[in-house]
């Protein structure tokens, strides 16, 4: 992966090119990502490091079109995400990527299955099937028993499981993870990795987990680290040795 | 299209919050019903006027009358004789009143059952089931509705006794009427179907006719009939076409009617306020929740639908209620609005509420397309932001904060133009109240910038009323400036209101006060009861007049005449008048000088200031009377004030009157006392000696302007109600907006309770914070208050009736404002600081 990679055999599901973030602060500017190039494959999990505050969320929400680059290229297969008006990317987002953040961001007045189902509905695709479908992962999270329990009676480890159940159950393109352990204890974040991981596995998905959790990278297919606005690729074996 | 799984997560949202869904569905409701309430009972009383009038105006197309709204009975003899006119028919009208029943009028109409056929369906087929002979022969015999007699507990061949005048006369009912549909039936009810010659007795019109009706042909034929009809008629003898009257009449309660609608307005605006300040709420409160679906994928398009959604829930359901309220609330209001009707314009008897769709379907869209258009801002607000930031609450507070230098600056605007609206030439009751709008919005735009300010000066205050505790209730509402800018606003703009229409009325109240007390000069004033308090036509029978003239004590008599006439085309009030040291001292001039010396002289009249108002007739100007000798100049020498009625009047003195009109009756008369003789003495002596004389009103000076303002205050109940209904209406939004408000900050008061504030500190910053918004909406609804009054006396008032007032602020209604803006918010307050003191803050800190 990433700004030096050589050229892949498999055709790169997600190709960043150039891609700068400023931010103006008052009479300042702030310069968060700086002329990033990297590409995803199809079926890599790829972890992005950074410490906190270093451009991780930024990326991950230019990537899924929530926010808007300054400059540069955002290509998922041939449709350039830079090109498309604030509503495509909205319908882009929802049919083709699949969201987890740090705080589970669930929707407070939907029980847990409706929270999964909701991304589906949006996509109109909830077919019977798929319905089946997408419970059928409630289940592989472990919470198909408390389907029609709302929210605020979860723990947050229970919570982070809806949600990854809600960014798998429509079959996105993209999995976007940011920080997807980062409120969770170590114990509940190892059960939702778990999870996590099989569930890719099984499914063959797409991933860019954003993490500073080192347990998370034994998962990833690729490492890219980003500091002070730039993007590095880590060498897997630098951190299997230390 | 929202999923249904949004409008799931919606509807529940809203059911989370029950008491903030009920406050404004409550709000809409109470909107709603005084907008529907004013229009149907507005409705009811025109309608009811309407079906009288088309009742006995029937199909003709045309008819003639006279100077005074009456004419010789001869024209129809020589119409009808002579000029071989067959589509012609008499018709005398008038009201009397039933002793056996007081409160209920008659419509009395005076018909010929021959000439009848082509004129009215339900009089053209009498004389079957009732001896018609006896009904022509006979001058006391009547035929009312089966419905009217079984009201006055009357049968076939009972005698019917009525009074006119303060004379009583009696009636026999030789037949009943049934009515075949609702239409006739409406148009029967209290209606007393006599002779001709029955209606001049009982109406003391001998030789007279109201008017005679025509059914004239369409064109070309019709023009030549017109032509030739006119070439017969007298002098003084006019040919109108018919619906002129009607629409005259009709045109008197316009101004008054269009304000009632206006103050009905007032409430839907304050209603419209809590909607947005709804709205705002649930929109500010679920930010992040917005945030989070918009980061799934809802589309903005999807989330202004959920948040419109929500509001037209709102918006059908408080409609739903509202147009019921209405009903029920219009049923009381038409009582007060008929009053006011008989009062000061004409007498209508309104049976029940009409029920019109019209009124129903207006009520409709007002009150659901008013919560959309209060929603429309928040829901924008919801979907205009990126989701990248929309879950981050200091960004609309400091966003708010930078608008600030904008929304002072938008409120200036706002008030220049209203200025600008003012300050336009012409008589435009519409523009006006736009000018009124710009003015409250210029007044809520510039509410966040004045809270910051109070906010600052109120800190220091407050921390050494309260401490920490009092700088940090202080400090909420700018820290919150979001949501208690539009709480305070909503509450100034109500209370503002208030001291409006209350400042409003009393200075009215005390203009007509002081007038009465210069007008009314004499110690006694007779007049016989008449049906309109203020347009009493009613004729004094010689005798009466000179028992009055002649009785010992009495030093000094003037009378009054009163008459309608067509002045300039237009039908008009004429006061006739003996003139005289009194009526010099109790008549104040806005225009015109040395007018007295004038006064009696052929040709010159006086105009009363909403005469000159409506008709922009001043000093010098030309006014086309026509009189029994046909239409004669008359020269304008002064313009008078007068607040006795909105339509102003036309004032001759007697000799003049007596050149040009053959009346020589008198409506009233003022009588002066022998000094230290007492004024009630005089009265019982009279009493004593009209005896079995025509009933007579004698009233002293002070009972009479009692009477006067009696009226004066039934004319304003509706309005006062009104005002109470506004105030409801804004209580119930600051109830839900200060709510609301403290609710939403459940989480951060837990985090002061997890810092160690107790409970009872909690209850103590709840309250600080919302009296202090409450005295800054109770401070910042003075000036918009008296703005408002302002806008009411002297441009609106006068824009509706000509009036001018004198502006009357009297301290109590300043201070019942600020007490009631500090009531209302603390009460407001009771429920949150009570709830908030008792939750357990591990609760609110958890996630949601």
């Amino acid at each position: 992966m990433a700004p030096q990679q050589e050229k892949s055999p498999v055709k790169p599901l997600l190709r960043v090119s150039n891609l700068s973030k400023t931010y103006r602060e008052g009479e300042s500017e702030r310069r968060v990502l700086r002329g990033l190039n990297f590409e995803v494959n199809e079926g890599e999990l790829v972890v992005l490091l950074g410490r906190s505050g270093s451009g991780k969320s930024t990326l991950l929400n230019l990537i899924s079109g929530i926010d808007v680059a300054t400059e540069g290229q955002i290509y998922f297969g041939d449709i350039n995400l830079t090109d498309l008006s604030e509503n495509d990317r909205t319908l882009f987002r929802r049919e083709s990527i699949g969201i987890i953040f740090q705080s589970f961001n669930l929707i407070p007045t939907l029980t847990v299955a409706e929270n999964m189902l909701l991304p589906m509905e949006l996509t109109g695709r909830m077919s019977p099937a798929q319905q089946a479908k997408a419970l059928s992962i409630l289940e592989e999270v472990g919470l198909k028993d408390r389907q029609d329990t709302y929210p605020d009676r979860l723990s947050g480890g229970e919570q982070q499981r809806v949600a990854l159940a809600r960014a798998l159950a429509h079959e996105p393109l993209l999995i976007l993870a940011d920080e997807p352990t980062g409120n969770l204890d170590s114990k509940t974040a190892d059960q939702v990795m778990h999870i996590l991981h099989r569930l890719i596995h099984v499914e063959k998905r797409t991933m860019l987990i954003a993490t500073h959790d080192r347990d998370i990278l034994d998962l990833a297919d690729r490492i890219v680290s980003l500091q002070d606005g730039v993007l590095t690729e880590v060498d897997l074996e630098s951190i299997a040795n230390g | 299209m929202t999923t249904s799984l949004l409008r799931r997560s919606s509807l529940r949202y809203l059911i989370k919050h029950p008491l903030l869904m009920a406050l404004s569905i409550l709000g809409v409701a109470l909107g709603v019903a005084v907008v529907v309430a004013i229009d149907l009972a507005n409705t009811s009383a025109n309608e009811a006027f309407r079906l009288s009038s088309e009742a006995v105006t029937g199909r003709a197309t045309h008819y003639i009358t006279g100077s005074r709204e009456l004419l010789d009975e001869r024209v129809y003899r020589t119409l009808r004789v002579d000029g071989g006119l067959r589509n012609a028919a008499p018709v005398i009208d008038g009201y009397v009143s039933v002793p056996s029943d007081p409160g209920r009028t008659l419509q009395i109409m005076g018909i010929d059952p021959l000439a009848e056929a082509p004129f009215r369906s339900f009089t053209g087929g009498l004389g079957s089931g009732f001896d018609l002979g006896q009904f022509i022969s006979s001058n006391s015999t009547g035929i009312l509705s089966v419905g009217t007699a079984r009201g006055l507990g009357l049968a076939e061949g009972d005698r019917l006794l009525v009074r006119f005048e303060g004379n009583e006369k009696e009636v026999t009912l030789i037949g009943l009427v049934e009515a075949d549909n609702e239409q006739t039936s409406r148009a029967l009810e209290n209606l007393l179907i006599v002779d001709i010659a029955t209606a001049q007795r009982l109406l003391d019109l001998q030789g007279k006719l109201s008017r005679v009706e025509l059914i004239i042909p369409d064109e070309p034929e019709g023009s030549r009939l017109l032509e030739s009809i006119k070439s017969t008629l007298p002098d003084g003898v006019v040919l109108e076409q018919s619906g002129t009257k009607t629409e005259t009449i009709a045109q008197m309660t316009r101004a008054f009617s269009l304000n009632l609608i206006a103050l009905s307005f007032l409430a839907l605006i304050v209603g419209m306020f809590l909607i947005y300040n709804t709205v705002t709420f649930s929109v500010v409160q679920r930010r992040p929740t917005i945030g989070r679906l918009r980061a799934i994928g809802v589309t903005r398009k999807e989330i202004f639908q959920l948040i419109m959604g929500e509001a037209l829930l709102i918006g059908v359901l408080g409609t739903a209620i509202g147009l019921v309220a209405g009903i029920v609330l219009g049923q009381g209001l038409v009582q007060l609005v008929t009053q006011s009707i008989n009062d000061l314009y004409y007498v209508v008897r309104v049976r029940s509420l009409d029920l019109s769709y019209w009124s129903l379907a207006k009520g409709i869209g007002l009150g659901i397309g008013a919560t959309l258009f209060a929603a429309l801002v928040p829901a924008r607000e919801a979907t205009a932001a990126p989701p990248s930031s929309v879950m981050r609450r200091s960004e609309d507070e400091s966003r708010l904060k930078t608008l600030i230098p904008r929304l002072t600056i938008g409120a200036i605007g706002m008030a220049i133009a209203a200025l600008v609206l003012l300050a336009l030439p012409g008589n435009h009751i519409l523009v006006s109240y736009v000018a009124l709008l710009l003015i409250i919005l210029a007044f809520a735009s510039a509410t966040p910038g004045a809270v910051i300010l109070v906010a600052r000066l109120a800190r220091p205050v407050m921390g050494l009323m309260g401490g920490i505790v009092g700088r940090m209730a202080a400090q909420g509402t700018v820290t919150a400036l979001s949501r208690t800018a539009v709480a305070i606003a909503s509450l100034m703009i109500a209370i503002s209101a208030t001291i409006g229409v209350g400042v409003m009325v009393n200075s009215f109240r005390s203009t007509v006060e002081v007038w009465l007390e210069y007008t009314l000069q004499a110690d006694i004033y007779v007049s016989p009861p008449g049906l309109v308090f203020r347009r009493n036509d009613s004729t004094i029978v010689p005798e009466v007049e000179a028992i009055l003239r002649s009785h010992e004590g009495v030093t000094a008599t003037y009378s009054v005449r009163t008459a309608r006439v067509a002045a300039n085309g237009r039908s008009s009030d004429l006061i006739v008048v003996e003139p005289g040291p009194q009526r010099e001292a109790g008549t104040r001039f806005k225009e015109g000088s040395r007018v007295w010396d004038e006064f009696g002289k052929s040709n010159f009249i006086l105009v009363s200031e909403p005469y000159s108002f409506k008709n922009d007739v001043h000093v010098e100007d030309d006014i086309s009377i026509m009189t029994d000798q046909g239409e004669r100049s008359f020269t304008v020498g002064g313009v008078y004030y007068d607040y006795g009625s909105d339509l102003g009047a036309i004032m001759m003195s007697r000799s003049t009157y007596e050149t040009y009109f053959d009346d020589r009756g008198i409506s009233g008369l003022s009588l002066y006392v022998e000094p230290g003789k007492d004024v009630d003495s005089v009265i019982r002596e009279l009493r004593v000696r009209l005896e079995g004389q025509q009933e007579v009103l004698m009233r002293s000076n002070r009972s009479l302007r009692e009477a006067s303002l009696d009226v004066f205050d039934r004319t304003f109940t509706v309005t006062i109600v009104l005002r109470l209904l506004a105030v409801l209406v804004a209580f119930i939004g600051v109830l839900s907006a200060l709510m609301a408000l403290q609710l939403e900050r459940s989480r951060e008061l837990a985090v002061m309770r997890a810092n160690g504030l107790t409970p009872r500190q909690v209850w103590k910053y709840v309250t600080m914070q919302t009296g202090l918004m409450g005295l800054m909406a109770g401070l910042f609804s003075i000036p918009l208050g008296l703005s408002l009054a302002y806008i009411l006396i002297f441009v609106i008032n006068k824009r509706s009736f000509g009036w001018t007032l004198q502006m009357e602020i009297t301290p109590a209604i300043l201070g019942q404002a600020l007490v009631l803006a500090i009531v209302a918010a603390l009460l407001a307050g009771i429920i949150p600081a009570w709830k908030m003191s008792r939750a357990n803050p591990a609760n609110a800190l958890r996630n949601e």
